[in-house]
């Protein structure tokens, strides 16, 4: 402590310092770069309907990236997100088309469910496609990237096989019922005229329950612990078993939420719904700072790595940019990120 | 010795594969004591803690914890009856902070589901307190030194109220200062009640701080006397106690003149301070200390996979860089690494690959493609100058034993033709037999010319095969013997010149 | 311990088990038992083909209006008591070119193939390369394939729409209704309508096409109507003029994400509201559909603003969203049509006679003919339909 305390009093601003200074937070002075730019070039790109336009987004593609980053804690990662929201999105859908047409409607002999019951449903599912993942990863200790590589392509054969049940016949799960587009898609509160539609909401209060879980709570912290060290947690007591499935369960709960949402959000389900969310999730994960070194991450940074990739994804599209070179910036940034994190682990000798 | 007894461990035998590890060692520990626990290298005293631990289990003998009879599975049951251990090698959650790793496993909990991040704190800071700790609970791992690491694993055996408390070389990293106050917390223990094993090979330590003293060689238990009635020879005498009668080949290597000149190497990261020396051509130079003295960073730094903070390195007469192994293995280096398993052999990979990895360019047809024959003439070359003992060219390294490993690296090293033989540990976990083999092999090539650095924590080794002996201490040389007219005695002096 | 085995177990086992009894549902029936010759030539008899051993290679079961085509398929060739071997080539020529491969190995002795790569001939050229050596007839069908690969072997034909054709068609339909609306489409009066459109893919044949005509054919009947050509939305000096799927799978989600961003920078209130929707299909349509809704538009309800949406396909949401005047037109795949198409050549095939036998303008079918009035070559075009609420 007195060492610390000693460094931190002594240097001056330095050039190294001030150097280290910018790059630890190179994303966030990046970030603001890119916003002041694109707001100079579009002055649309700050006012309020496109300020809502870019949380709505956020708040869409955030909690599946929630879900993934306790993977990526561990050291793994998930494939499998994708084709698991795409499952859960048409299942949800399915379960709450509109009774007006009935011939288009999946189920006809059951009418629109309860959204209360749709939404345990699509968890649930999400929740047991991620045990199963977690249990090969903790039981048979494969690396979570063979593990979910695996599942992903089961998850598929469910879903292509799921698509063509009852009157669907492989056609887009669409016509829903107004309680369920009204549930995600409306709005109870508007600001500046502009109306925040609830699935924000939702985002934020998942963020809040991650943050707490993560923060707060033992599996929170033996997550972390078990990133970190698994052999100290394990001396230490930690059921390493428990703990794993958990995470890939709460992260396949966290899937199945996010196809719940993007089921209505969409409006028109197919077997194509949910394709690469697992790379666009992994990358804001990374962007964020949610190292694969393991036992590194925070929910804030979670939250601005999914920003960043909408406001490249946004901000790009209202400056017109030859989407050809939409790829290229968004790998040079994650290669960026990535570069930036893994400086600050480097062992020297 | 008729006051209460603690612990005591009783007859403990264990066996590994064609190894007597312990032969009926015991250890008796009494309550508000520091129990010395010495030996070489090699003893069994980690072997003998990782018995009670529960780690390894035992082939026979009791161990009587309080009067009752235990028998841990685990490290976890081990700490829930309070005995409990500080690594030498500190395993810890580095990215999290300091109260996150003194309670994992064992959260303080509200409501039954939150942990209590107050409670944590406030019982960290009691703690630390009571040790006169001075860090902060919420101080990320990582970002601290290893000696205040270290202090929180102690803080975390204490946390558990151990009865017992296992000290590993805890001093091996800590400054002076650190070291008093590590004392000062070990008589706090013990002045509470606790019984302390304190392992360690620091003799002036030993004295000043146990009380009694028990002392191992090979497995066995030799003597457990008070530590006021030892001095540091007796302790040294009982600890090697041995004959030094041919174990080693006879000597017939002739040094020549000085091909490698070394000034002042020091790391820029690591603990290497200053060290100057010079080898000659057909010399075998030992490099001896203790564990962290700057041995193996010596040999790291001299052979670029380490970043040298300074100091010149010349190679007759000429100066060179050596700032990479690339640029080392180019200018004539060869270094034989410490971890076999981890840095040396391609495990599943076989000995012909393991043989030629270092030399692919001279296999080169038309540079495109390796010529296999070659590749294989030069194998069976290896195996018959090394005398490898395999079944044949395409049998997995790590299905050899670790002595045939060795040579297999050896000869690896050998087909670069480097002038200069950088040896890390060469016999590590090798049987006796096969020791010799490899000093034999060492002493050829001092004949054949080349210069041979050899690193070694086993000093009759030194002794035996050496020209000259350089000792390390605390990142500098301490000094410099004729391995001819010198006494393990010297070298352990020496050793402790700057600790 | 042994009770986490055992949920291990019991997890796999359900899993297994539910994905045989979903597969069930779409397994083959056993085909009846018929026999007859299959030399080619040789007289048709009663009781027809039994080892005619059909494979049938989708480029991918994820696309709506593939998975109508298989159902039809499945359904038709089941009446003639054919059970179809069904491929998935999951997007990927590679997956697709060793699955035809193991097929002809397999003993199929008619390939029926919706080619993955359209954007050269060679991947279709190795695929009739195959079937030629193997002396089987190959039927290609929806993604286009070139006229030398069709010619290259006698038992090779294509059954397909034209694929400019559909482009063509949108954009008529497009320019028709504007003319008939210009006013109430014109919600900001400037005389200019201003649009987006939706590509679904880049590099792919059909989606080029959509995009290029349906812009240039409507802009054609506005101009000659009198009225200004239609004005990308973000203006003239875009890069490109259209918005892509980055993950080229024509999907809604990727609408969804375009539309919203659009809309949060052009409005009604800014008096630079997007006025038109054109999408290369119809769930990139469906997807902006979605997107307006949330902003208040498209509701049906006949009260708010209506911004027109055209797609293609014609997929049943699409329909009945037409039908409730959330959407406006889309141009039909007929899928129905082109699974009777192929049958029929199937039928052919089955009878002992040539691919071609019939398959002519007398019998209704559209083929690409020479100016003289000769076949060019063995294409069966399946017309396109237009769906509007009309």
């Amino acid at each position: 402590m007195s060492n610390e305390t000693k460094t931190l009093e002594k240097p001056a601003w330095d050039a190294k310092r001030i150097g280290d200074l910018i790059l630890n937070n190179a994303l966030i002075i990046l970030m603001v770069v890119a916003v002041i730019y694109i707001a100079i070039s579009n002055e649309n790109f700050l006012k309020p309907t496109s300020i809502i336009n870019i949380i709505s987004q956020t708040a869409a593609y955030l909690p599946a990236a929630l879900g993934i980053a306790g993977c990526i804690v561990l050291t793994g990662t998930d494939l499998s997100a994708g084709r698991i929201v795409g499952l859960t999105a048409c299942i949800s859908a399915s379960l709450l088309q509109s009774t007006t047409n009935l011939a288009n409607k999946m189920w006809p002999e059951i009418g629109t469910l309860p959204i209360w019951v749709v939404i345990p449903i699509a968890m649930l599912i999400g929740a047991v496609i991620g045990s199963f993942n977690g249990l090969f990863v903790a039981k048979f200790k494969l690396h979570p990237f063979i593990v979910t590589l695996g599942t992903q392509l089961i998850v598929y054969t469910l879903l292509l096989l799921y698509v063509q049940q009852g009157n669907n016949k492989g056609m887009a799960i669409s016509n829903l019922d107004a309680s369920y587009t009204d549930f995600v898609k409306g709005s109870i509160l508007k600001v500046g005229g502009v109306a925040i539609p609830n699935y924000v909401w939702f985002a934020i209060a998942l963020t809040i329950l991650m943050w707490f879980i993560w923060n707060k709570t033992t599996f929170g912290k033996n997550m972390f612990a078990l990133g970190a060290n698994e052999e100290a947690a394990r001396v230490s007591g930690v059921n390493v078993f428990l703990t794993t499935v958990m995470v890939f369960a709460l992260a396949g709960a966290m899937y199945g939420f996010t196809g719940f949402i993007e089921g209505a959000r969409i409006g028109s389900n197919t077997a194509n719904t949910g394709l690469n969310y697992e790379l666009d999730a992994i990358a804001a994960c990374v962007i964020g700072g949610v190292s694969f070194v393991g036992g590194i991450g925070k929910i804030r940074g979670i939250v601005i790595g999914v920003l960043m990739l909408r406001l490249i994804f946004i901000g790009l599209t209202m400056m017109k940019v030859d989407p050809n070179l939409q790829y290229l910036i968004k790998g040079a940034i994650i290669l960026f990120a990535c570069a930036l994190d893994m400086r600050k682990y480097l062992a020297k000798k | 010795m008729d006051q209460p007894v603690l612990l005591e461990m009783r007859d403990i035998s264990k066996s590994f594969p064609g190894v007597k590890a312990l032969d009926n060692v015991h250890l008796t520990v009494r309550p508000g004591t520091v129990h010395a626990l010495m030996g070489e290298n090699g003893a069994g005293k980690s072997t003998l803690m990782k018995c009670l631990f529960g780690i390894y289990s035992r082939d026979s003998g009791t161990i009587v914890l309080d009067g009752k009879e235990v028998n841990f599975k685990n490290s976890k049951e081990a700490l829930e009856n309070g005995v409990a251990m500080v690594h030498q090698e500190l395993n810890q959650a580095l990215t999290r902070s300091v109260m996150d790793n003194l309670w994992l496993g064992r959260y303080p909990k509200v409501g039954g589901l939150m942990v209590s991040e107050r409670t944590m704190a406030k019982r960290t800071k009691e703690i630390f307190e009571e040790l006169e700790v001075n860090v902060d609970p919420k101080t990320i791992m990582s970002t601290m030194p290893v000696s205040q690491r270290q202090m929180v694993e102690i803080a975390k055996a204490v946390s558990y109220d151990s009865k017992i408390i296992v000290f590993d070389e805890p001093t091996s990293s800590l400054t002076e200062t650190e070291v008093e106050h590590l004392f000062r917390i070990i008589n706090m223990l013990r002045d509470k009640g606790c019984g302390i094993i304190y392992i360690s090979h620091k003799m002036e330590e030993i004295l000043r701080i146990s009380d009694d003293v028990t002392i191992m060689r090979d497995g066995t238990w030799v003597a457990t006397r008070s530590a006021k009635e030892l001095t540091m020879d007796e302790i040294i005498k009982l600890m090697v106690g041995r004959e030094l009668t041919n174990r080693f080949p006879p000597k017939t290597n002739k040094p020549g003149e000085v091909i490698l000149d070394v000034q002042h190497l020091s790391g820029k990261y690591t603990r290497l301070k200053d060290a100057s020396f010079q080898l000659q051509k057909g010399e075998i130079l030992g490099i001896a200390g203790l564990d962290g003295s700057g041995r193996t960073e010596v040999l790291e730094n001299l052979f670029g996979a380490m970043t040298k903070g300074g100091g010149t390195i010349t190679l007759h007469g000429k100066e060179i860089k050596n700032r990479s192994p690339r640029e080392s293995i180019k200018n004539g280096f060869a270094l034989l690494t410490e971890e076999r398993r981890a840095t040396g052999i391609f495990g599943i990979r076989d000995i012909k690959e393991n043989t030629v990895i270092s030399n692919l360019k001279s296999y080169l047809m038309g540079g495109i493609c390796l010529s296999d024959k070659k590749m294989r003439e030069d194998t069976d070359w290896a195996i018959q100058a090394m005398h490898i003992k395999t079944p044949s060219q395409s049998t997995q390294i790590r299905s050899l034993s670790g002595g045939n490993q060795q040579k297999v690296i050896i000869g690896r090293w050998l087909l670069t033709k480097p002038e200069v033989l950088l040896l890390d540990e060469p016999t590590r976990g090798i049987d006796v037999g096969a020791k010799y083999e490899i000093y034999e092999l060492i002493i050829d090539l001092a004949n054949q010319g080349k210069g041979v650095i050899m690193v070694s924590s086993e000093m009759p080794e030194l002794l035996g095969v050496c020209d000259r002996i350089l000792v390390m201490s605390g990142g500098q040389l301490a000094g410099e013997v004729d391995a001819k007219n010198t006494s393990q005695e010297e070298i352990l002096t020496l050793a402790a010149k700057y600790v | 311990m042994k009770l986490k085995k055992l949920s291990a177990l019991l997890l796999a086992g359900t899993m297994c088990l539910s994905i045989a009894a979903c597969s069930g549902g779409n397994k083959e029936t056993p085909a009846p038992e018929t026999t007859a010759p299959a030399e080619s030539g040789a007289p048709a008899e009663t009781g027809a083909v039994s080892d005619l051993n059909v494979a049938v290679f989708y480029y991918n079961y994820s696309d709506i209006y593939i998975s109508s085509v298989r159902n039809n398929m499945d359904t038709m060739l089941g009446e003639m008591g054919i059970t179809p071997d069904n491929y998935d080539g999951a997007g990927n020529q590679n997956q697709q070119t060793d699955q035809i491969s193991t097929a002809i190995a397999n003993g199929a002795n008619l390939l029926i193939v919706n080619i993955v790569e359209t954007s050269s001939p060679d991947a279709a050229q190795n695929a009739v390369d195959a079937a030629k050596a193997a002396g089987i007839p190959i039927i290609f069908f929806n993604r286009e394939v070139s006229d030398d690969v069709v010619n290259s072997y006698d038992k090779c034909a294509f059954v397909g729409t034209d694929a400019p054709e559909a482009g063509h068609m949108q954009g008529k339909m497009i320019g028709d209704f504007l003319m008939a609306n210009y006013d109430t489409v014109d919600l900001n009066g400037d005389g200019k309508i201003s649009y987006v459109m939706f590509k679904g893919q880049e590099g792919n044949a059909e989606a080029e096409f959509r995009t290029q005509y349906a812009v240039e054919d409507a802009d054609a009947i506005l101009t000659e109507g009198g009225k200004e050509a239609l004005s990308y939305y973000a203006g003239a000096d875009v890069a490109t003029k259209y918005l892509v799927d980055q993950n080229g799978t024509w999907s809604s989600a990727a609408a969804v994400a375009y539309m919203d961003t659009i809309l949060a920078e052009y409005s009604e209130a800014n008096g630079n509201m997007v006025e038109l929707v054109i999408a290369n299909n119809d769930d990139m349509a469906m997807g902006a559909i979605s997107s307006l809704q949330t902003a208040g538009y498209n509701l049906g309800d006949g009260e708010c603003v209506t911004i027109p949406v055209f797609g293609v396909d014609a997929i049943d949401s699409a329909k009945q969203a037409i039908d409730e005047g959330k959407m406006t037109g889309t141009v039909m795949q007929d899928a129905e049509g082109m699974a009777s198409t192929i049958t029929a050549l199937v039928a052919n095939v089955q009878n002992g006679g040539a691919v071609m036998d019939g398959i002519d303008e007398a019998g209704g079918y559209i083929v690409d003919l020479n100016d003289d009035g000769t076949v060019k070559v063995n294409k069966i075009r399946v017309p396109y339909g237009l769906y509007t609420a009309e």
